[in-house]
Order: C-alpha cells, then structure tokens, then sequence
C-alpha cells in the first residue's frame, strides 16, 4: 500500500510543469548535433512527403515493414525525447489498438488482426516519419524549410515564435495557477466524495487561470504585434528580397544526397523483397 | 464621419488576434496532448478540453483572426513541435476547427447576452465534433482494406463513433467548452478589447450574423476536409495500377536496387574526395 503511494507520487512529481517544460525545450532545442539535425530542411521535407504520404496508399506488408523499420532507425538516430516517444505509443494504441479489442468484442475473430496491423504500420510509420522530420530539426531551419516551399510566412512566423514563447507562456501559467492555489482553501480528499469535489476543484481552477492569463497574453500579444509592425513585419512578409536573404543559409551537401541514396537504397531492397514473396 | 467601425478591420489588429489566439489555444492543445486520454470503459473521449479559449476569443474579437489562429496554434505547438504531425489527417482538424470557432464568432452579436453566447458555443462545438466524427468513420473505411469482409469491424467503428459524439457534446461540450465560455465571455468582455486597443463588440460593430454565404462557405471547406479522404481512395487505385506494372518484372527491384547501392557509392566516394581535396587546399 505505501509503495503504491510511493510510486504514484513518484509518476506525479515526474510531470511537473518543469519536467513538461524541459521536455519540450528538449526536443525542440537539444539535439541539434545529430545526423538529422544537419541535414539540409528541404531534403528532409521532400523525404518526409514521400514517407507520410505512400504508406497510406500501399497495402503490402513486406513494404509496409520495411519503411517502418527505415523510419525507426531514423527516430533513433534523431534522438528524439523520452515524452515525445511515449506520447507516440499512447497515440498509436489510442488510434488501433481500441479498435482491435472492440472488433473482438462485437464478434469478429483472429482474421481480423491482418487488416488492423495494416493500419497500425501505416499510422506509425507515418507518424514517425514525422517525429524525426519535426522534432529533429531545430525549429528555425525547419520553418527555412517551409518557407523554401511557399508556405505562407505566417505559418514560418508562427513556429518560430511558438518556441520562444512557449517557456514563458508555461511559466505564467504555473506561477497564475500556484497563486489561484495559495489563495484557495481545497475540499478534504481522503474519502471519495472528498476526491471527486477535488477533482472538479482542480479543474475549476484551471479554468479560471485563463482569465488573468487572457489578459496578460493580449497585452503580451499586442506588444509583439507593434514590435513587428516597427521592424516592418507585413512589408518584409511579401517581400523577395528579404525571402532570398533569409533562405541564404540553405545549402545542400553530399551528406544530404547519401541520405536520400540510402533511403532509396532500402525502399528498393523491400519492393525486391515483396516481388521475391 | 461614422464614430463606429466595423469592429476589426485594421491588419494589425488581425494579426493581434490572431497571435493571442495561437498561443492561447496552442499552449492549452499542449496539455490536451499531455494529459491521458480519458476511457469509459472501451470508449475513448477524445476531448478537447480547452476548446472555450478560442470560442471565447472568437466570440469577443474578429472570428476569422480566433479561428485561423488557433487551428494554427494547435498545429504549431502541440502537433509540429511533439512531432505528432500527421499529414493529411491535419488539414482536416485544421479546418474543422476553423469552421467551429468562426459559426461560433459569428453567431454571437452582443456578448452581454448569455443565452446568445451558450447557444453560439454548444453549437460551435457539436460542429466541430460532428465533422470530426463523419471524418473519422470515412478514414476507417478508406484505410483498411476489405472493411465490410472483417466480420464486426463495421458496426464496431459507427457503434464507438457515435457513441463518443454524443458522449463528447452532452458531457464534455457542457463541462468544457459551455461553462467556462458562460463565465469567462462576459468577464472579459469590455477589459480584454481596449488591451488590444479596439472598441469592444457592441449590436452596431457586429459584423453580421450567418448569411448564406457563410454557410456555403463553411460547407465548400468541409468538403475540401472530405475531399483529401476522396483523394486517398483513387489514390489506392493509381498505385495498385503502378504495382501491377512494376510486377513484370522482380528485374525492375533488382535494377532499382543496382542503381541505388550505386548512387550511395558514389555519393560516398565524392564526399571522400572533396573532402581530401578541401584540406590539401
């Protein structure tokens, strides 16, 4: 019973807003010495459309295996963060894995797993695919990237100015809900009907965390907005020149070639395989 | 000279909006993505428990700016920087979201009117939840091949579908998204707007409630939402073409894979080479 307690303390203490926090910064900022990392973004993003698009049309199995094993490796050469992976199995099971144990349920039988590990290979190599491309990347060379092929510039703004202010935002809202939580007096929980007032207690207050935290980004947000406009934000948006001076950075390299000649290299072997089966 | 302006109509003023929406929303989808998907029993609630923000902002400013911005905010922070980017499966979301939050916006025309704003959000909400849920059960179909041969696999997906839509409006659309827009529209209302420097939304600046144009707006983005599903399925039937080609020969795969150890050999020798060249220099 105490180890119990032990172990549920020790998984909350674990997802902490500063653990959540570090995670993130983690991914986006903590890697960029990893073979993904250097490759060029726009390399990354055209091997990326062909490994979150094609499984989705094939449905042969040595294939399907074969690019999931290829974006395994990738993941882990990536070194992507522990959240990150463990948010992508949840993700997984939650899309397939239900809908396997409810096919059982309303009276199908074992023939009915082929079809669902499809689907699951499908979903998960699809999607990490797009863990190494999106997390691996450090956050501006990838919005380089996007805006390399058009993407509107409100979309490249928008990433990077998500990393920068998501540590704060994070902060505000801790230090708003710790107030809300010195000044409030919770309801005893050491009984059921105690434990769900609390929960709906605890809701409560993150709710009610957003009014001040509405309020201070509006303010933050109005700021930024005439910081931009200063610097000439909507004119630099539409503007070729600024976007070539930007986009100098870019530049590929033998290793970005190798890569795509390794990847390819693979996905020939499979389809080898699949014709030999 | 008119003393009221439609309300919004300056850029910069949009772009205001529209960040503060993005990072509301995108900070709130965050922890939606972190926080254990809740089960009753075998029935997954995909809730979106942060689902008021965006509502409330799109119900207190330009509902345009609100609902691009967060459908952004949701891409951007929780599915681009987790990693969980899915393709095709987000330009869907995007635009359901975005469809939600703008009838919402605009079906709201004096914010003081609780009645107004409860309706305007449980509405917004069954809206998104509704295109999810028709979406969901179009890709099931679509993804797995022989869908009517598995035995129940059919009856299962519109059984737990279903059953997560209701479930998802009558419980989570009220505790989430209902209470919350209800407490939090008119306390803010007349003190977030001039921290913006606009006027706040009165029955004269409204913008005007959904006209037809609206609607078939609304519908012809929907059908787009659908029309990437549509795409996926003729999709499958230009590749099995393909396939039946390349299977002539296995000669084909094992050029392919002569030609690729090839190109990777090269590659790797050219690399060797400039790189020798580069320190001899």
């Amino acid at each position: 019973m105490k180890a119990m307690a032990k172990l549920s303390e020790g998984i909350l203490d674990k997802f902490s807003m500063d653990f959540l926090r570090n995670q993130v910064l983690k991914n986006a900022y903590g890697n960029d010495d990893t073979v993904i990392a250097g490759l060029d973004p726009r390399v990354l993003l055209a091997w990326y459309l062909f490994f979150g698009l094609v499984p989705w049309f094939v449905n042969d199995l040595p294939f399907l295996l074969g690019c999931f094993l290829l974006v395994s490796v990738t993941t882990v050469m990536a070194r992507i963060a522990g959240l990150v992976l463990f948010l992508f199995f949840l993700g997984v099971f939650s899309q397939t894995g239900y809908l396997l144990i409810v096919t059982l349920i309303f009276g199908g039988d074992v023939s009915a797993v082929g079809p669902l590990l499809v689907l699951t290979l499908k979903v998960a190599t699809v999607s990490l695919a797009s863990i190494t491309v999106f997390s691996g990347l450090d956050p501006d060379r990838l919005s380089n990237g996007l805006m390399w092929y058009g993407c509107p510039e409100k979309l490249s703004f928008s990433i990077s100015y998500a990393y920068r202010v998501l540590p704060m935002l994070m902060e505000e809202f801790q230090n708003v809900l710790l107030s809300y939580r010195l000044r409030g007096n919770p309801p005893a929980h050491d009984h059921f009907r105690g434990k769900v007032r609390y929960l709906i207690y605890q809701v409560k207050i993150v709710i009610q965390a957003f009014y001040p935290l509405m309020l201070n980004t509006a303010k933050r947000s109005r700021t930024t907005v005439e910081a931009l406009e200063i610097k000439g934000y909507r004119y630099a948006a539409v503007s070729k020149e600024v976007r070539k001076m930007k986009l100098a950075s870019l530049r590929v390299t033998y290793d970005d070639f190798i890569f795509l000649a390794l990847s390819f290299l693979w996905v020939a072997v499979t389809i080898l395989v699949s014709n030999i089966i | 000279m008119t003393t009221y302006q439609k309300q919004s109509t300056n850029q910069s003023q949009k772009l205001m909006v529209f960040v503060l929406s993005m990072a509301l929303y995108g900070l709130a989808s965050l922890f939606t993505e972190l926080i254990p998907k809740f089960q009753i029993g075998i029935v997954e609630l995909s809730v979106e428990y942060f689902f008021f923000i965006p509502l409330t902002l799109g119900m207190l400013f330009d509902p345009m700016s609100a609902a691009l911005g967060a459908a952004t905010g949701e891409l951007v922070f929780s599915e681009i920087m987790l990693g969980q980017f899915g393709g095709l499966g987000e330009l869907e979301k995007f635009i359901t979201v975005t469809i939600g939050v703008y009838i919402a916006g605009r079906m709201v025309k004096d914010p003081k009117n609780r009645v107004m704003v409860g309706v305007a959000a449980m509405v917004g909400t069954a809206a998104q939840m509704l295109m999810g849920t028709v979406v969901d059960i179009l890709k099931v179909q679509f993804a797995v091949e022989d869908f009517e041969a598995v035995a129940g696999l059919p009856e299962s997906v519109f059984a737990t579908e279903g059953f997560a839509f209701l479930n998802d409006v009558l419980f989570s659309g009220i505790l989430f998204c209902l209470l919350p827009t209800l407490y939090l529209v008119p306390k803010l209302y007349g003190k977030i707007e001039p921290l913006l420097g606009m006027q706040p939304r009165t029955s004269s600046t409204f913008l005007g409630g959904i006209s037809v144009k609206v609607a078939v707006g609304c519908v012809i983005a929907f059908a787009c939402a659908i029309g990437a599903e549509m795409m996926a399925e003729t999709g499958l039937a230009l590749i099995d073409w393909e396939a039946e080609w390349a299977e002539s020969g296995t000669a084909m795969a094992v050029g392919m894979v002569v030609a690729a150890a090839v190109a990777v050999a090269v590659l790797v020798i050219m690399k060797k080479r400039s790189e020798v060249n580069s320190r001899v220099a």
